[in-house]
């Protein structure tokens, strides 16, 4: 297992990945336009033959009316089905917060999450101690699914 | 900008108005000024007023109009710079860039200083990689605006991407001193310095790199990018020991990079196997939580240390319980002798594990704790995954069923008993395993996927695609959801399940759709252009422009041409008959059953079809009625949408071209994918039937190149070489092409005959399937009166010596009578034989027992579903005699 940051030869093989795992799909040029616009702040996990089993695509929001700086977004996570249980989630996700923090002062990240989706708010609520900030229902296109919007406070990584 | 053909100040100001409703998209309005100034009879002929008249309607869709304007306004104004930039931009909105190119420079002929054109052009340019031109533009734009920081960018960068390295490092050097503020945290700032520094990296220049590096330090932000190129510095510097405390660093901040260890090993100068394990020791330590020291040791220990660390690593994983462990110890099977260590610790494990709780009798005598009851199942997971990787399907089922036994519920062990089927050749039990661990999770994507991609692969186009419903958009067909969302794995999927079928049509347009997001994505990169100039991110704009250089070099297009590429070769061997040929054919020679049986196929294949037909119609409806809501909201169409033509499976498998259509999908292959030798082999198959013998030549020297002892390398020559003796009957060739093919033969073939090339190849080569086969094929090329002996030699090969995929390919050949011509007989014992041998393989199995097999199967789920049934009642009458005993008690 080895975990790197994106390049942009790798965004193809993350938007397959994407597409296995995740109901939520993007074009190539909505991942382009992550890894042209913040190249630091999405990562891979690939396997011994380079193959990519799970990545995280993240970027920068512009600062809420009510707040003076930035907070990075996790646009998407994934880890394939066959490569769970190596805490690869979490690891992937420290990376990109440090990241954020360090290139683009980000002062929290955020992300949505289904509600029904247990092992993601297992993972950020518990793991990665997010917090729940805003239930949308209704979010998603399915209808079915909700929205929690949950952040945490700046997190001081190593090395900084 | 004064135009050649002026307007008086009132048409002047109208036209100045046309422009601005252009440019914030005021379609209509822009309509109405153009009519205004074109109403005064005076004016009525203005060539700019015509060609933005033009423009405008483009905005609209309204194409064939557009260019009826535009064109007639130039011509009307051959000298204006407006209307050939317009007609330049209505060239661009079509995608036709390079006519696009040659409008602008006409356009700058008469406005040479015009920035908005220059810029244009200069994006054209870089998109249609003409470096050069991309120079002189940009240098262009920089004598023009030497104040504005883009034109320093542009400038550096068309001199970087030329390989200049000195030139744009000097531009950027100088550019850099010119600037004085610099903010505390400037990210822009930032990437410039670091794109400076990959320039002078590229340049070979490692010590002026390390020197900047050190120097901007403090500016740069991207703290990770200036400790992992520093530290590469380092050690291609020769100064390990500055290189030991960044890697350091870079391994606390991030465990799990492969690289950073093997450059830390590296700046350690460690290189002997047992002190690398014992660095690898060190970080376990340290970092108890990180997967890359327990795992990478494996790599480099071997004997005895290999036995201890994967020991180590295998223990810890089975009791944990990670799924994965298989798969991260896969790549060292490829070493015989890891692989015999690991199934030989395995299989111990089981062994103690079944027997005391332990992994080992050591354990057991010192009374350790027993494992947790767990471990068993994954041990036995592991067993399967490690027996199925050896084709040793029988074992691995023993195991996956030990496995499935113990805990039922567990979808890996169902996902690995389908893969195991997969692997034996049986497509179909192997889909049936799959569905059932979908049926268990029917919220996880990845398994539904996995179950869509079996289903396919046992030719369940239908099935795969409701199965895959279940996470695509409601409301649109996941058809065009997967299309929409550019879902390659499974269009390429559904196109070879189509010609496994001889679904030609159907086949090819999953192709052509493929073939068309990689299009696509060539075509996103324009925006960016601008935009990372922009945002500074030229590090990755360059990794851009070349990862677009090589897309068609990706996996995914390669599966899919290679597809479109069979087909088409197909077509062209066996054009389809039309439809009212293909109803009668043979329909007398057939038995009355057969003939019923026919007839109700194809009125059920016309029911469907006629469905398929009025769900395409309303499909249809709908899209036209969205793209009417869709241009209501915004009075217009977007400009730049692509206009495609709708990919219809029956006029594609009916071209009249078929190899021009394989030469399309071939051509990026043989820039892209030269390295791998299906991409000239497949081109020798397109030119020999194309009868060119110079592309056949070139199509085998590849190939040799690529690797001379491949089995169809071979066969090529030989019909390489009749080919060319038939041809030469016909008529001669021009002298050098003869002088180069004489050359070629000399070198292919020597100075002996077909024959003898023949006999000699089949001679060398007796222990390997492959060989034979295409030595058998020449055989029968040369002299079709030797069928026997050629089928001979492919049949009596030691069948316990085959590999399935070599089974499947003699049988197909054997079968289908294209290699050999008719062979029934040959083709059914064979057949038989092979059963013998891969008892799973479907292929092998004849279809009368797998339809007995069917029906049992339906049967026995028909019977359990009445058990279910009577449980049911029996157990709602338990439940009223409890209910009565309750009553009875109280």
């Amino acid at each position: 297992m080895n975990i790197r940051c994106a390049k942009p030869e790798d965004l193809m093989t993350m938007q397959h990945c994407n597409l296995l795992c995740l109901p939520e799909n993007y074009q190539m040029k909505y991942y382009f336009y992550h890894g042209l616009t913040w190249p630091q702040l999405s990562y891979v996990a690939e396997d011994d033959k380079g193959g990519i089993v799970g990545y995280v695509l993240a970027k920068m929001e512009e600062p809420e009316p009510n707040e003076e700086s930035r907070h990075g977004h996790i646009t998407s996570l994934a880890v394939k089905r066959s490569y769970r249980r190596l805490g690869l989630a979490q690891k992937l996700m420290n990376q990109a917060s440090q990241a954020m923090v360090e290139c683009f002062n980000a002062q929290y990240v955020s992300l949505h999450v289904r509600k029904s989706n247990r092992a993601a708010l297992n993972l950020y609520t518990n793991s990665l101690k997010f917090k729940i900030i805003e239930v949308e229902p209704k979010y998603y296109a399915d209808g079915g699914g909700r929205l929690c919007h949950a952040s945490r406070p700046q997190r001081i990584c190593g090395g900084r | 900008m004064p135009s050649s053909d002026p307007l008086p100040p009132k048409e002047g100001a109208l036209f100045r108005k046309l422009l601005k409703c252009y440019e914030l998209k005021q379609y209509k309005n822009g309509l109405k000024l153009a009519k205004q100034i074109l109403s005064n009879p005076k004016y009525m002929e203005h060539g700019e007023t015509l060609a933005m008249k033009g423009l405008t309607l483009n905005g609209l869709g309204r194409r064939e109009e557009a260019y009826k304007y535009v064109r007639l306004g130039l011509r009307n104004d051959l000298r204006s710079h407006v209307c050939w930039h317009v007609y330049g931009l209505l060239q661009r909105s079509d995608k036709k860039y390079d006519e696009a190119i040659k409008c602008y420079r006409n356009a700058l002929k008469w406005e040479k200083d015009n920035l908005q054109i220059l810029k244009d052009l200069s994006l054209l340019q870089i998109q249609m990689r003409d470096l050069e031109g991309y120079k002189e533009t940009r240098h262009h734009l920089f004598t023009l605006r030497p104040s504005q920081h883009a034109s320093w960018i542009g400038f550096a960068m068309s001199y970087h991407l030329l390989r200049d390295y000195e030139m744009a490092n000097n531009i950027l050097e100088t550019f850099s001193q010119s600037q004085t503020s610099i903010e505390a945290h400037d990210y822009r700032h930032s990437e410039l310095l670091l794109y400076q520094n990959q320039i002078l990296i590229e340049s070979s220049r490692l010590e002026q790199a390390l020197d900047h590096l050190i120097k901007y330090n403090a500016q740069i932000v991207d703290k990770l990018a200036v400790r992992e190129t520093m530290g590469d510095l380092y050690i291609k510097l020769r100064q390990h020991e500055l290189a030991v405390p960044i890697f350091e660093s870079l391994i606390r901040r991030n465990p799990e990079n492969v690289l950073y260890y093997e450059q830390y090993l590296s700046a350690r100068q460690v290189s002997e196997s047992s002190a690398v394990v014992a660095v690898y020791r060190e970080f376990q330590e340290k970092y108890p939580r990180a997967l890359c020291p327990r795992r990478l040791p494996l790599n480099v220990a071997s004997g005895s240390e290999f036995r201890t660390v994967a020991d180590e690593y295998l223990r810890r994983g089975l009791r944990k319980g990670i799924p994965p462990l298989f798969v991260n110890v896969r790549t060292l099977h490829q070493e015989s002798e890891k692989a015999t260590v690991i199934e030989k610790l395995t299989l111990d494990y089981f062994e103690n594990l079944t027997r005391s709780g332990h992994f080992s009798r050591e354990d057991a005598d010192a009374g350790a704790a027993v494992e947790p009851a767990s471990a068993l199942v994954w041990t036995a997971l592991f067993l399967a995954q490690h027996y199925d990787y050896m084709r040793d399907t029988d074992r691995a089922l023993d195991y996956i069923n030990v496995a499935i036994d113990h805990t039922p519920t567990l979808i890996e062990l169902l996902i690995t008993k389908g893969r195991i089927f997969k692997h034996a050749g049986d497509a179909v039990e192997a889909y049936v395993w799959l569905e059932e661990a979908q049926s268990m999770d029917t919220a996880d994507r990845y398994i539904n996927s996995k179950c869509a991609k079996y289903m396919l692969r046992a030719n369940l186009v239908q099935e795969a695609e409701e199965i895959c419903a279940k996470f695509t958009r409601e409301g649109v067909s996941a058809m065009d959801n997967l299309n929409e969302m550019q879902c390659m794995w499974f269009q390429t999927e559904c196109a070879l399940a189509y010609q496994r079928m001889g679904r030609w049509g159907e086949s090819l347009k999953k192709c052509h759709e493929v073939e068309r997001h990689f299009a696509e994505i060539v075509e996103d990169q324009f925006d960016f252009h601008t935009y990372c100039m922009r945002k500074m991110t030229l590090r990755a704009y360059v990794g851009l422009l070349r990862l677009e250089d090589v897309l068609r070099q990706h996996p995914f297009y390669f599966k899919a041409s290679k597809c479109a590429i069979e087909v088409y070769l197909h077509l062209y061997d066996k054009p389809l008959k039309s439809e009212a040929a293909i109803e009668e054919i043979g329909i007398e020679n057939l038995p009355p059953s057969e003939l019923k049986k026919l007839r109700s196929k194809q009125r059920k294949a016309k029911k469907k079809a006629e469905l398929e037909s009025a769900q395409a119609a309303q499909a249809q409806v709908k899209r036209e009625q969205h793209q009417k809501s869709k241009q209501q909201a915004s009075q217009e169409t977007d400009p730049d949408a692509p206009q495609l033509d709708e990919l219809v499976a029956e006029k594609l498998e009916r071209t009249d071209e078929p190899l021009e259509r394989a030469i399309d999908f071939l051509k990026p292959l043989q820039q892209l994918a030269k390295e791998r030798i299906e991409t000239h082999l497949l081109a020798f198959e397109v030119y020999y039937r194309k009868n060119k013998p110079l592309l056949m030549l070139q199509s085998i020297q590849r190939a040799r190149a690529v690797n001379s002892a491949h089995p169809e390398v071979h066969s090529c020559i030989i019909r390489f070489m009749k080919s060319l003796s038939s041809a030469l009957k016909q008529q001669r060739f021009n002298e050098h092409v003869q002088q180069v093919l004489d050359k070629a033969t000399k070198e292919l073939i020597g100075s002996k005959t077909l024959q003898q090339l023949n006999d000699e190849f089949i001679a060398k080569h007796n222990a390997s399937i492959l060989h034979l086969y295409e030595g058998a094929r020449s055989l029968f090329e040369l002299d079709p009166s030797k069928k026997d002996t050629a089928i001979k030699l492919v049949t009596n090969f030691n069948p316990n010596k085959l590999r399935l995929e070599e089974a499947i390919k003699v049988y197909t050949a054997l079968r289908d009578g294209d290699v050999f011509g008719e062979c029934e007989e040959e083709a059914a014992a064979y057949q038989q034989a092979c059963q013998q041998r891969f008892q799973y393989a479907r292929i092998f199995r004849n279809i009368e027992e797998l339809e007995a097999q069917l029906q049992e199967k339906e049967a026995a789920k028909l019977r359990a579903e009445e058990e279910q049934l009577q449980l049911n009642h029996v157990d709602s009458s338990e439940a009223i005699s409890v209910s009565a005993t309750a009553v009875t008690a109280s």
